[in-house]
């Protein structure tokens, strides 16, 4: 099992269905989570808004905030090693970082740095 | 007022802004405290005038009422609580987080919601914590308007069965999630206002039909939360006295038509009627008399103004809006003053002019549909926004966007953040956004809008949006171009509608300030149904015409650069001869 924290920017939900246009790549993320969590996997994801203290303990993301401000987020951090920056991944490299074996089905993934309902949507 | 024979721990009242229920509800807590009880009366408008009312300054907590040994008052002001909340939520983080994330933070903190939310905590602890009040024998609420209040009233439904059914933990739930915690204090605020035992649900309204299908709706809806002790008063009832007066015989038949046809679901409820005071009820003395039999009618006084000196009517503002040939015009202004007739009236009279016209309506009885399409109108087409339809559509089109390529459980996510309560309000803004658009070529008249408030957001909402994706597409065009256009005073016309009286007014100055701040200027004032250049001879009714005066005075002085006076018509204004009424100068309609 593998530990998976995504810490993400402020916003409201994590699909992104309040915002003026819903993003798909933030719907599919959620769902890829979902699926990472189906197999086994120890997911945790972090909003700034609703978890700051989640941020402010844990050195790697102080530091990265610090240096690069909130434009780092989202950050994928696996067993404690950042491997993602600024983007929502794909299903492929969460299986892959995991080891996580995927069947062969699969619609073409899209990375995108798209965000959802942050700042003052007025929704959430 | 019988609800006052028998009444329950939590009064609590509701209604349309300028129907009168902070006089009810002041008049309530004043008579509970006569009689020796301890009463808190508590205001959770943003607008509150309850200060106003009992003539004290009051705070945002229970403040002793001088004159009344008994009754203590306060205001819950929802942004002092909406600030305390993101204080509450951001201010740790302080030095602890970088600067860049603690702004992040504030930002996503200052939308609407959290506005709602930290009102509604401050509202449960009263409701739902029967500690915070142990002290006091009645908690009277005298609600902000229906709109406003039955949100809510419906949230803690909404976000108890949420949290009940989200499995994920990743839902939509926005600032809330800061006081899950609290969610036991809410449960027991539904519980509250479903126990017929402990509240009763006191229902405002004025003896008019769209008042009366307003508070239809709003009993409907608490019925289906569960709250049942519900009680009407019919409040403004007047019964001439003066046969020969013509407008006073023909204001007492459509109060008693009203009054017959009402839908019912009211005419089921136990009900009070509260005659039309002479003037605005303010201090205590005349607070004591509400409901009582009475009133002696000193000598009405004369009105201070001849006729010539009012205000033109809405013709004189048709030049001006005909003059660019497109755009939209929007009647802006609280529930019961008239938007609807008032976008009906300037729609037809565009159509009468030759132009293309487009009046879209979210009035839900779909009333000025109706009558116009009967009478068909070349040029003319009538539209509806529908909230549920909306929200359907809205979500089916996400469902088969963004949801397209998703597997079964990925859609069951995406399906369960979309039952979110955010999903109607962008649903709405998305096809306010469309009717807008549509300005472009013709013109579109609009009952409705958001407020400032939401534009303002809205506006953030956008750059933040530009800046995180650098990829502007993804938001609709309409949406794009919406503030642009809304702030184009070549493509978009407010009118703020009111009534002449003390709460629609200093409400919709509050409405001018919101639209300002999102750098919106009105273009006109509407002051409808007025008395005051009218030829009555009644005595209460000169009396109103005198209450008025001060209230057009300020409205002309202070609030608007140009005011169109509507007055108070005989017959209902419905179809096209009634809107066409509406237009004609206040001069032809006096006898």
């Amino acid at each position: 099992m593998t530990k998976v924290q995504i810490y993400d920017k402020a916003m409201c939900c994590s699909t992104g269905v309040c915002g003026p246009q819903v993003d798909p790549a933030l719907a599919k993320f959620a769902a890829d989570l979902d699926w990472l969590k189906s197999q086994g996997h120890d997911v945790a994801r972090f909003n700034l808004a609703q978890a700051p203290a989640e941020f402010a303990s844990n050195a790697h993301v102080q530091k990265m905030l610090a240096e690069e401000g909130v434009e780092c987020l989202p950050l994928v951090i696996v067993d404690d090693r950042v491997v993602s920056r600024s983007e929502y991944p794909s299903r492929e490299n969460l299986a892959m970082w995991t080891g996580t074996v995927m069947k062969p089905k699969a619609t073409l993934p899209m990375a995108s740095d798209s965000g959802c309902c942050g700042g003052n949507s007025g929704c959430c | 007022m019988q609800f006052l024979n028998h009444p329950t721990r939590n009064l609590f009242f509701t209604g349309k802004g300028g129907v009168g229920k902070t006089s009810m509800a002041c008049a309530s807590a004043v008579q509970l405290a006569d009689r020796g009880l301890r009463v808190l009366l508590v205001s959770t408008d943003p607008a509150s005038n309850l200060d106003e009312v009992l003539g004290t300054p009051l705070a945002g907590e229970p403040t002793p009422i001088e004159s009344v040994p008994n009754l203590f008052a306060m205001n819950l002001d929802p942004e002092v609580a909406a600030h305390e909340y993101r204080e509450r939520m951001v201010g740790p983080y302080r030095g602890v987080l970088p600067d860049a994330a603690v702004r992040s933070m504030e930002e996503q903190f200052s939308g609407s919601c959290t506005l709602e939310i930290a009102a509604f905590d401050e509202f449960a602890k009263l409701l739902g914590d029967k500690q915070a009040t142990s002290q006091f024998d009645h908690v009277v609420f005298d609600t902000a308007p229906t709109g406003h209040t039955l949100r809510l009233l419906t949230l803690p439904s909404a976000w108890t069965g949420y949290i009940d059914n989200n499995t994920t933990g990743t839902s939509c739930l926005g600032p809330l999630a800061g006081l899950q915690a609290q969610t036991l204090i809410y449960k027991q605020t539904v519980a509250a206002l479903a126990d017929a035992d402990c509240t009763t649900l006191v229902l405002v309204t004025r003896p008019e039909p769209s008042a009366f299908r307003e508070a239809a709706r709003t009993s409907r809806e608490l019925q289906e939360l569960g709250v049942h002790n519900q009680h009407l008063i019919v409040n403004g009832v007047f019964k001439s006295q003066t046969p020969t007066d013509e407008i006073a015989t023909a204001m007492s038949r459509r109060g008693d038509e009203a009054v017959a046809a009402m839908p019912a679901e009211l005419a089921g409820l136990e009900r009070s009627t509260v005659p039309l005071a002479c003037s605005g009820l303010m201090g205590v003395d005349s607070l004591r008399r509400v409901g009582q039999t009475e009133t002696s009618h000193s000598p009405a006084p004369l009105a201070t103004r001849s006729h010539a000196d009012f205000p033109a009517g809405l013709d004189s503002l048709m030049d001006e809006l005909a003059a660019v040939g497109h755009g939209v015009i929007l009647a802006m202004g609280k529930g019961g003053v008239g938007k609807t007739t008032v976008a009906a009236a300037v729609a037809v009279a565009l159509a009468e002019r030759g132009f293309d016209v487009h009046l879209s309506t979210t009035d839900p009885a779909a009333h000025v549909s109706a009558t116009i399409a009967a009478d068909e109108l070349a040029g003319l087409s009538v539209g509806r926004i529908d909230p549920a339809q909306e929200t359907a559509d809205y979500t089916a089109e996400v469902m088969q966007t963004a949801g397209k390529d998703l597997d079964a459980e990925g859609k069951a996510l995406l399906e369960e953040d979309l039952r979110s309560p955010c999903t109607e309000e962008i649903a709405v803004f998305r096809a306010f956004a469309r009717a807008v658009s549509e300005g472009a070529n013709r013109f579109v008249v609009l009952d409705t809008a958001p407020t400032g408030h939401t534009i303002l957001l809205l506006d953030s909402a956008l750059a933040y949006h530009r800046e995180v994706t650098r990829q502007a597409s993804q938001i609709p065009e309409s949406v794009e171009k919406l503030l642009p256009r809304l702030r184009d005073p070549d493509f978009t016309r407010v009118l703020v509608v009111t009534l002449p009286e003390a709460t629609p007014v200093h409400e919709a100055a509050r409405l001018q300030q919101d639209l300002r701040r999102a750098e919106i200027e009105p273009f006109a004032w509407v002051i409808n149904q007025s008395l005051a250049p009218l030829d009555v001879t009644d005595p209460t009714l000169r009396q109103r015409q005198h209450h008025e005066l001060p209230f057009i005075q300020e409205v002309e002085s202070t609030l608007a650069t140009r005011v169109a006076l509507v007055p108070w018509q005989n017959e209902p204004p419905t179809g096209l001869a009634g809107l066409r009424r509406i237009i004609s100068a206040p001069s032809s309609l006096t006898h």
